[in-house]
């Protein structure tokens, strides 16, 4: 059972130090994503990576359309990678939806989490007036996913003939790569519908650790407005505004990435050490 | 910008690293709708996509870019100045100063094709899935016959070891029936023989013959209405109290009267089970060489004299069961020897035309009593043979020679 976790959902372990810091891929994407952000981690924690079930280098056997047809199973994901590692206090780092999940998981089983870092979060993308305004009417996300659909045609062939063109990969590297924000319509749409047509509003108001919302200029996923409505609503917040105009600040800029995490957490080391109940 | 790149006939765009434009070519500019590229230079590429894709830019194509340094055949849609959704194909390649060249090709009619093509196979798809709906409804529908098919077969089983108990039940009353019937008598002075068949397992027909006195015999016969089973009943308990009647030498008068009374009495509170019952009661002194009878609404016995007259022993009173308080009278007359009289139920005369039983008196009345019963045994069971509906009533007659 244990083994196969770690196998079905590729965990990968690194790090010189103690405390666990979990980077969990957004939307479609492998952990792959984190490779320029993690090597800053790895001198003082232990880094844990993994792929959600359906992603990267999981096990695709695993996928159940109904399971992971809802964002309750990409939550169980988490929890199970948590369990099996037997976590306690572990750092989250979510990139978009994932953030969400990880949240998610927070309120289900706090005593594996002790910090939420949220990379463009947003707990509803669809408008919801004249109060809330995700971003989104649904008719985009429909044609969002009439367009993952319509890019899988054009992009059957494109990875193994990148793959042809880089002959020093090793096997290993190739497979990981030929999933990377996984090209498998079935499994790429069942994602993105749980992603997107999830309102988690009710859930932020329960959450039960700290968090930091990391919110970027011109972020058209996870705009502006929705950062601050979080930072309103979720207990125990903090929220960053970072230069970086994109939704995957770790990868068009990981270095304010780095710095926008380690600056959040330097104060909350600090923040406990002052309250007198011990430092990290 | 390259005078060819310029009118090329692709689009053309770089992109800084921040996705903001930092060149375009004439060809795009004019595919968007834009007056001139100045508008467009220095704005983030958002301007140019519609709602979809930019969200697709940030989901897969910037992670593409940064991954593998270049992006093939992508599909998005562009929004030109007026509004309009322009659907393109699109390589981009990462420079090494991190800036993004872009080619876009247009494909309003690959992109119909295309839309054909998702339309057929979600078409498919859904096809395969009521298929499969379908199936699985039909094996539901298979599992269900199935198991009534089952139930049916496992009902039919009981419904046979039903049939068999009860024929079973039924083969021993019928022997209970007939073990309370009177045996052959035959001596000098009188000779009884007795025929005696159901239409089902058990007959509405019952008799009794007996040895009074040496001189004094009491013969009855009696044919309760309808067949089977509830009627065989009534002739079980009907039997039990003429046999008594009868062996102690009660008058024909009481007898009629007791067993009369006793069906009354029976159905007096009970009219849906109400039966009733012809009977004909003889007593005969062959010492005195009379015959008394009494017939209760029953076929009338036929008395054939020695020198082959016959004569009918008629209806004296109504049957047993319908009027009550009747008062029996009953009827003597002598008789010579060698005076045959045959007593028989409805099941017997109505097997034959009328008369038929006067003529196979007549004609057999010089053979034995025996060959008599056998003759019009045979008639009947030929009868039987021809006409399966005179089958369906009980047959019972008592020949008697004096």
């Amino acid at each position: 059972m244990n083994q196969n976790i770690i196998k079905r959902n590729n965990i990968n372990i690194s790090g010189k130090g103690k405390k666990p810091i979990i980077f969990a891929p957004g939307f479609g994407c492998d952990q792959t994503v984190w490779k320029d952000v993690l090597p800053a981690f790895e001198e003082d924690y232990q880094v844990i990576l993994f792929d959600y079930v359906g992603f990267g280098g999981s096990d695709i056997s695993a996928f159940n359309s109904v399971k992971y047809g809802k964002l309750s199973g990409y939550v169980q994901d988490v929890l199970d990678v948590c369990a099996v590692l037997d976590l306690k206090e572990a750092i989250f780092v979510g990139h978009s939806v994932s953030s969400m999940i990880g949240l998610l998981a927070s309120n289900a089983e706090q005593s594996h989490f002790s910090h939420l870092i949220m990379i463009g979060p947003s707990p509803c993308y669809l408008n919801d007036p004249p109060d809330y305004y995700g971003g989104f009417e649904k008719e985009d996300l429909e044609n969002l996913i009439d367009m993952m659909e319509k890019n899988y045609i054009g992009w059957a062939n494109v990875f193994s003939s990148t793959l042809i063109n880089n002959a020093e990969r090793t096997d290993a590297a190739k497979e990981l790569e030929d999933r990377f924000c996984s090209t498998d319509p079935l499994i790429a749409t069942t994602f993105a519908k749980a992603c997107f047509f999830t309102d988690s509003r009710q859930d932020i108001t329960k959450a039960k650790v700290p968090s930091l919302i990391l919110q970027c200029t011109e972020d058209i996923i996870a705009p502006k407005g929705v950062g601050e409505y979080l930072k309103r609503n979720l207990p125990n917040s903090e929220i960053t505004y970072m230069n970086t105009s994109s939704h995957c600040p770790h990868i068009s800029d990981p270095d304010e990435t780095i710095l926008s995490i380690k600056n959040y957490l330097i104060n909350q080391t600090e923040l406990l050490v002052g309250e007198g109940t011990g430092g990290v | 910008m390259d005078r060819l790149i310029e009118n090329a006939p692709c689009g053309f765009i770089t992109l800084a690293k921040d996705s903001k434009i930092l060149s375009i070519n004439e060809t795009l500019v004019k595919l968007l709708q834009y007056p001139s590229s100045e508008e467009l230079i220095g704005k983030h590429l958002n301007i140019v996509l519609s709602n979809s894709s930019r969200v697709f830019i940030q989901l897969y194509f910037l992670p593409l870019i940064k991954a593998k340094h270049s992006v093939e055949e992508m599909y998005l849609s562009l929004m030109s100045a007026n509004g309009e959704e322009i659907p393109i194909l699109l390589n981009a390649s990462l420079q090494k100063n991190n800036e993004i060249i872009c080619v876009i090709v247009p494909m309003h009619k690959r992109n119909a094709l295309e839309d054909e093509l998702i339309n057929a196979r979600k078409a498919a798809e859904k096809a395969s899935h009521e298929k499969e709906k379908a199936l699985l409804e039909l094996e539901e529908a298979l599992k269900i016959l199935k198991s009534q098919q089952q139930e049916l077969l496992e009902s039919n089983q009981q419904n046979a070891k039903f049939k068999l108990d009860t024929e079973r039940e039924l083969q021993l009353a019928k022997k209970i029936q007939e073990t309370a019937l009177t045996q052959n008598i035959i001596n000098d002075n009188i000779k009884i023989l007795s025929y005696y068949h159901a239409s089902k397992a058990l007959s509405g027909d019952i008799y009794g013959f007996y040895q009074i006195t040496p001189e004094k015999y009491g013969i009855i016969l009696l044919d309760v209405m309808g067949h089977g089973i509830s009627s065989a009943l009534v002739t079980m308990s009907l039997q039990s109290l003429f046999q008594k009647l009868i062996s102690q030498g009660v008058a024909p008068e009481i007898v009629m009267r007791e067993l009369d009374g006793y069906l009354h009495e029976l159905f007096q509170n009970n009219q849906d089970a109400w039966h009733y019952c012809t009977a004909i009661y003889l007593t005969i002194d062959t010492s005195t060489q009379t015959v008394e009878y009494i017939n209760a609404g029953h076929p009338p016995a036929i008395l054939q004299k020695k020198n082959g007259v016959l004569e009918e022993l008629l209806a004296t009173n109504p049957p047993l069961g319908t009027f009550e308080n009747i008062s029996f009278q009953s009827k003597t007359s002598s008789y010579t020897r060698g005076t045959r009289i045959l007593l028989y139920t409805d099941g017997v005369s109505e097997a034959f035309m009328p008369n038929t039983l006067h003529c196979l008196l007549s004609g057999s009345s010089l053979v034995s009593l025996a060959e008599t019963k056998e003759l019009i045994q045979k008639a009947l069971e030929d009868e039987a043979n021809k006409f399966e509906k005179y089958n369906n009533d009980d047959q019972c007659f008592i020949l008697i020679e004096l």
